[in-house]
Parts: structure tokens; sequence; C-alpha cells
């Protein structure tokens, strides 16, 4: 390699810093300043055409500035130059539409309701003494919780069992699969319409209550208001049951098994204050994300080579020994990576809450809290510091990603 | 193919655009508000005759998350010209954080519009004494749904006082059946219907109008013994075995809108569910199909009844306020347009429209729907006296009037009589 001089350095500097820092900046202000003017002047409609012409244009323009600028400078160096030339304008607009509203998101946590004074920590004081928070905050881990084994047990078992299937594999995992390409917000319209509640005498149109009213108890026939032979039978008899507004019960007491169970011994005692509505709602999620959870699974499995298995077969394990010392660490980065993928998709998990119970109930999770706080009780400050709060949470997952990543590429 | 076509309708525009010159001729002005569906094409053919004779042309566009995307709008500077809040709490929000403009700079002549529309809604608006709100759309909540027929059946009596309906009630639970209709689930909103019963007790209990307002502004605690009385009278109807159809879990489980289906349903011996069902006018719009036609003929209403019979009659509502964000000359038009007796009369016409003008002056003969005609007579009369009242719980801070309030009237429900005081010394500790 050639020894640059000082004054090559220098001058090589001095480029880059023309070329990647100045006459961007100067590029971008003129452009922010030409299209605020405009705005005044032209119409609204015009103004799209005129940004998308003007825009892409300076943008081509712009790059052909900074390689002008870079031909000057010693040929060693204009390939790296070159590069983060391209790479700039990215880092440029990621941290200005991502890390600056991060940043300014933490700084407006500190602050009141308009963010017009400084509060000190009293919003994340707030955050772990508020009784709606801290139902939230319990949400949101038994959703962690939940939400995030029931997908990897439910999806390895189904992955496992359908790689066994001599026939129908592909259908058969087409049809767990399918939820996945549901909505959220259409699964949600979906179970809604499961857990539906009617006022008593109504005909039950959910599912569930639907059964339930139906069925026959202490010798009385009990219908789900059906007309036979032009004859009403309903279910007004005191011996049948009564539906039950499923997404409305924060307890099982309500439920005619947990009225039966002793509320002071321990295990009865968690029965029933299990917050069923919020177990129902992880139903959803759970349904959605199986499939895709079972899929890769399966995708994971196909890649185990035969002949451990055969192996493994040949020196008498048992099936579920098989799965357990072949197929779980044989596919164990495969689990990390759903696992990783549904934490952060939980603790994202917005669009399920927001359609069937908006929260209602104590069955809010963070994402939702924080839209309450930002738009029903215009408190921006408590709903940045839900946000951070949920940053926070995310924050050893990307971590902890980032340094698998780095293990991965180093082995 | 698309290009061409959107370049000449740019081109259109620029070119009307530019014709107008001194009049206001093809201006555009825009609102945004939550009115959707039905309520929405009902706003703008409001608008039609005045674009026929001004040549401006309005344009509404409404949005069910339409607080989240103003609220927006609002910090990045991209507002419409109007927006119509559905409370006027909202406006109150915004005017305060310098958002809007005051009518007196609108041109809007405020002795005719404190005239046309009462001092209490214009007083909904205000700010430091500055008026910013426009009154817009008005809504009755004092009433009682009940079915005339089903009532001569049986030989009912439309109750006027609180005794009475207690006592009819009584009757009805005694004939074997359930006399009231209560279901106060709402997403994200449950418990409001409740609140609306305890805003309607207040109004006719304690010093009326007075300790209604005294309440809202907080110059009375939440545990004050009125509201203790309040909530005591509501719990007798949520909680007397067999007033409400379904039993206290229903109450909790019934979404709003299916809260009336059992009204419109007969058993096998031809009895409604229920023969009572307080709620706004705007029930209607939820009513299953077939049933609709009926408001106003088979199923009508009677006003709340009375409690304290030394209290003069008072009227519980909602209503639409609409905030400027600019004093464009083409805004200031609309503005104007928007706040005269006039503006509803294209909406009324339309037979499925279910609001109802805050104009006194409206002429409620114009309603299509026979419901209307009785609602809005209702409404501009107490308009008129000044007791019509807004909805307390739009008015109070938003973690009362739309957290604890609300919440705190969902555990009432659930655990019964014995939860009173509790409740209220919740709010009253979450108060701001």
């Amino acid at each position: 390699m050639k020894q640059q001089t000082q004054q090559e350095k220098l001058k090589s500097i001095g480029i880059s810093m023309l070329a990647l820092g100045f006459f961007p900046l100067i590029w971008f202000l003129f452009q922010a300043i030409l299209f605020r003017e405009l705005t005044e002047i032209i119409s609204r409609n015009l103004l799209v055409v005129f940004a998308l012409i003007i825009g892409s244009t300076f943008v081509f323009l712009l790059f052909l500035g900074m390689d002008k600028i870079i031909k000057l400078s010693p040929k060693e160096n204009r390939e790296s130059l070159e590069a983060r030339m391209f790479a700039g304008p990215s880092l440029f607009m990621i941290a200005l539409f991502l890390f600056y509203p991060a940043i300014r998101t933490f700084y407006i946590s500190f602050k009141d309701r308009y963010s017009n004074d400084f509060v000190g920590f009293e919003n994340y004081r707030w955050a772990f003494s508020d009784p709606e928070m801290l139902v939230t905050i319990r949400n949101q881990i038994i959703w962690l919780i939940f939400v995030v084994f029931f997908v990897l047990l439910i999806g390895l078992v189904v992955g496992w069992l359908s790689d066994r299937l001599n026939k129908g594999e592909a259908f058969f995992k087409s049809i767990v699969f399918m939820p996945m390409a549901i909505s959220a917000v259409g699964a949600s319209a979906i179970f809604k319409f499961i857990y539906e509640y009617r006022p008593p005498p109504l005909t039950q149109i959910g599912i569930i209550n639907g059964i339930r009213v139906s069925v026959d108890r202490l010798g009385t026939q009990c219908m789900n208001n059906r007309i036979i032979d032009g004859v009403f039978n309903g279910f007004d008899n005191p011996n049948c049951l009564k539906p039950i507004g499923w997404l409305q019960q924060r307890d099982m007491t309500n439920l005619p098994f947990a009225q039966n169970l002793n509320p002071d011994g321990f295990i009865s005692s968690i029965l029933v204050n299990l917050p069923i509505n919020t177990m129902l709602l992880m139903v959803i999620m759970i349904w959605m994300f199986t499939g895709f959870a079972a899929v890769v699974f399966s995708a994971g499995i196909k890649a185990i080579p035969a002949e451990i298995m055969e192996a493994g077969q040949i020196d008498g394990a048992s099936e579920l020994r098989v799965f357990r010392s072949i197929v779980i660490p044989y596919i164990k980065s495969t689990i990390i990576v759903v696992g990783t993928y549904m934490v952060v998709t939980v603790l994202k998990a917005f669009d399920i809450i927001y359609v069937s119970t908006r929260g209602d109930l104590e069955t809010n999770l963070l994402a939702v809290k924080m839209l309450d706080e930002f738009s029903k009780y215009r408190n921006f400050g408590r709903s940045a510091t839900v946000a951070v709060l949920i940053f926070v949470c995310v924050l050893p997952i990307i971590v902890g990603t980032a340094i698998r990543e780095r293990e991965n590429t180093q082995s | 193919m698309k290009k061409p076509l959107l370049v000449s309708f740019l081109l259109l525009t620029l070119i009307l655009g530019a014709c107008g010159g001194g009049s206001l001729e093809g201006e555009e002005v825009t609102i945004t508000g939550a009115l959707i569906g039905s309520d929405q094409d009902g706003f703008r053919a409001a608008f039609e005759p005045f674009t026929e004779e001004t040549g401006i042309i309005v344009s509404y566009q409404g949005s069910d998350n339409f607080e989240q995307e103003i609220q927006i709008q609002m910090e990045s500077g991209d507002t419409p010209d109007f927006a119509l809040w559905p409370q006027p709490g909202a406006v109150v929000d915004a005017a305060n954080r310098g958002y809007l403009t005051p009518l007196a700079d609108l041109d809007i002549d405020l002795d005719q519009y404190q005239n046309d529309f009462s001092s209490y809604l214009v007083g909904l608006g205000t700010v430091d004494g500055v008026i910013y709100g426009g009154a817009n759309a008005a809504n009755l909540k004092s009433i009682v749904w009940y079915q005339p027929a089903e009532f001569d059946a049986r030989g009912y009596t439309v109750p006027t006082t609180w005794d009475e309906m207690i006592a009819l009630a009584d009757q009805i639970v005694a004939d074997g059946m359930n006399p009231f209709c209560f279901g106060m689930y709402s997403n994200g909103a449950s418990g409001w219907l409740a609140t609306d019963w305890m805003e309607d007790i207040m109004l006719r209990t304690g010093d009326g109008v007075d300790s209604y307002d005294k309440w809202v502004s907080h110059e009375m605690p939440f545990n004050d013994p009125i509201v203790k009385n309040a909530a005591t009278l509501l719990s007798t109807i949520m909680h007397t075995e067999g007033y409400v159809v379904g039993g206290t879990d229903a109450i909790v489980s019934t979404y709003f809108g299916n809260a009336q289906d059992p009204m419109f349903s007969k058993d096998a011996n031809g009895n409604p569910g229920c023969f009572m069902h307080r709620q706004a006018s705007f029930i209607t719009g939820f009513w299953p199909e077939g049933e609709k036609e009926g408001a106003g003929t088979i199923t009508t209403v009677f006003p709340f009844p009375s409690i304290d019979p030394s209290l003069p009659a008072a009227a519980l509502g909602g209503g639409d306020m609409w905030g400027a964000f600019n004093d464009r000359d083409a805004t200031k038009a609309v503005a104007e347009y928007m706040l005269s007796a006039e503006f509803y009369n294209n909406v009324a016409i339309r037979p499925d429209n279910a609001r109802l003008s805050a104009h006194t002056g409206f002429d409620t003969s114009l309603y299509a729907a026979p419901i209307n005609k009785i609602l809005g007579d209702t409404i501009a009369a107490a308009l008129s006296a000044n007791s019509f009242r807004f909805d307390a719980s739009d008015l109070m801070p938003p973690e009362v009037g739309a957290g604890s309030f609300w919440k705190e009237m969902m555990n009432l429900a659930v655990e019964g009589p014995g939860y009173i005081d509790t409740a209220l010394d919740t709010i009253e500790k979450s108060w701001p």
C-alpha cells in the first residue's frame, strides 16, 4: 500500500466533508426553503406534481454533484467515499425519521401533559402506581408469557406431527397457516362473533353462548329460541344456562364451575381470579401465529439430516426421545428466532385489543394505552412514557439479536 | 392510462382556481369531523344550497378516527379549515392551545349567535370570554323509549315522576316481566350510559341545574351527598331484582347498541323483553331494520321523569361544535352559513337523519322523521328556557369524564349498591 502524505490526507478529509456534509446540507436546505415557499404560492395538487418531478431531479443532481466532488479526491480514497455517498442519505433519513422521534419521545416523557414544563420522573411514577397502568403492565406480562409459550409449543407439535404425515401434509399445513393470511382486525372481528353476547331473552348469535344456552339441564329442555312445529323454544327457564359476556368477564366468578371453588385455597383463588377476557383475547393471537410457527418449524425439521434421525431410531429411542434429544437441539436457533419475533409482535400487539374491547374491563395492553393517553386523555407526557416503556422492553431483544448475529457471522 | 387523467384533472383545478378572481367562486373549504355514514351524507347535503349560491365548494371528510387525526394535524400545522368535534371540550382544548380563530374574527354577529343558540351552548365553546366554538347539532338524552301499544294493552300509564316510574317498574315485575333495558358496554367507552343516567338524576335532584353546574366544574366534590343520592337512585334501577332484563350481568355485558333489542322481541306469551329504555335520540340508528320506521310512532319517547317536583323541567343532551382554523373570506362565509337557521333544512328532510339542529329558530316541522319533530321541539324549548345542560362527562377533565367516571360506573354495576361510596371516592381522588 502506498504511503499517503499528510497533505493528501487533509485534502481527502476536506473533500469528504465537502461531498458528504456541506454540499448535501446546502442542497437539503435549498429544497426545504423552496418547497416552504411553494406551498404558499401554488395549489396543493400542483405541489404534489412539483414535489415528484423536482424532488426526484434534485436527488439525481445531488448524487451527481457529490460524485463530481469526490472525483477530485485521490484515487485510493474514491471507493470508500463513494460507498459513504450512497449510504449517507439513507443514514440521514433514518436519523431524521427514527432516531430523532425516538429521542424526542424520551425527552417528552419528562414533560407535562402538553409538553410545556418539566415534571421530572412524575410520569414514570404514574406508570408504576396508577391502578390502570398496573393492570396494563400485568396484561402485557401475561400476554408475553402465554402467547409466546403456546405459539411455540403448538407450532412445534404441529410442525413435528405434520412432518410425520404420509400424505396431505401440504394441505394440512396450509389449513393451519391460513389464519396468518387474515389480518388481525379480521381475526378479531371473527372472534368477536364467537364470543358475542346478547341480553338473555334474545337469540344468542355468538357460537359459544349459542351452544351454552342450548344445553338441556336438570331435565329441562333448553333451546336457543328455536321455533319447532310452530312452538317457540327458549332458554328462559331458570334451569337453563345463561349466556355470558365473555369479553366482559374480568374473573371467573360468573362461571358455574368457579362458583363451587373455595376462594380461600391458593390454587382455587388463582383460578377464580383468572382474567378470562384477557385469556380469550390471547387465543386470537395464538390462533393467528401458530400456523406461522408450525410452517417455520416444519422447514427446520425437514433440514435435519435423515441419518441422524435414523441413527436415533436404530438406537431404540422413542418418538418423544427423538423429539427431545434430536429435533429440539437441532432447530434451537429457529425456535429462538420465532420466539424473538413473537415477543416483539406481542409487545407491539395493538389491533386485536383496539378492535375487540378497546382496552375496556382490564384488557388493555401498552400499545393501546399509549394511544389512549395521547388521544383520549390528551396527556402527551404519559403517552410518551408508555412508548418509552415499550421501547425499553424491546431493547434487550434487539441487543440479544445483535449479539447472536455477531456470533453467527464470526463462527 | 391514469397519468394523463390525473394531469388533466390537476390542470382543471388550476384553471378553475385561477378563474375565480375576486369572488369566492370555486374556493374550497375543507371540514373534517367524526360524522360518518348517513350522517356524513346528510352533513354534505346541507352545503348543497350554499355551494349553488356562492360557488364555494365545501368538502367534508368524516373519519371514525377523527379525534386522533385532528390532534396530529394540529400538531403538524396541516389543519383543515374547520373541524367539527363531537363535544365542546375538545374545542376548548384546541382553543387553549392557540389553534383556533375566534368567531369575532370571522365577522360573526355574536349577540345574534348567543340569541339563536342560547348563552349556555355558546358558553361551552368560550375561553376567557372569547368565543371559539360554533354550535351545530344537538341530541337529546333525557328521554325514555317505550312502545305505547304495549303500555295500553296492559293498562300501564306513562310515568311523569320518579316514584311513578318505580311503581310502574314494580308493577311490571309483579306481572312477571322486566321493566328496563339497560346495556352499557361500549368498546373503549364502557360505562357512559350509566354516567348519562347519573347526569339526568343530578339535573332533577339537589338544586337542579345549579348543583349540576357546580358538580361539572368540581365546585362540589364528587362524593357530595347530592351525588351520592343520585348514585343510590341509579343503583335502585341497576340492582333491584327483576328490574333489568338479563339482570346485572346483562348491564355490563350488553353492547349499548343492542340494549333495546329485547323491547322489539316478544316471548312465547307475546310479552316484550323490556318496556322502558333510557337512551339518547341517536339510538334509533342502532335499532334492527324494520323498527327504525316506527321511531316516534310505534316506539316513541316520554321525557325522563322529574324527581324533585319543585325543580323546573330540565333536558340533558349532547352536541357537536366546530372550530375554525383560519379567517379566509371563504371560511367566514361558511361559518356564517353554518350558524344560520337554514343550515339544517336539507338535513332535516332526509328520512334517515338522526341529527337535530341546535338553532332555536329552526323550523322543526321540516323534520321528515316523526321522532325528530318531538325531539327537536323539546331541545328548542329547553334551550330557550336555559334548562338544557350538556353531558357532564364530556365537560369534565378526560381523566374523569372519559376515565374514572365510566370505569367506576361499570364497577358499581358489577359490585352492587355497597360499592357506591368507594366508587365516588375513587372518582373524586382521580380529579386532576
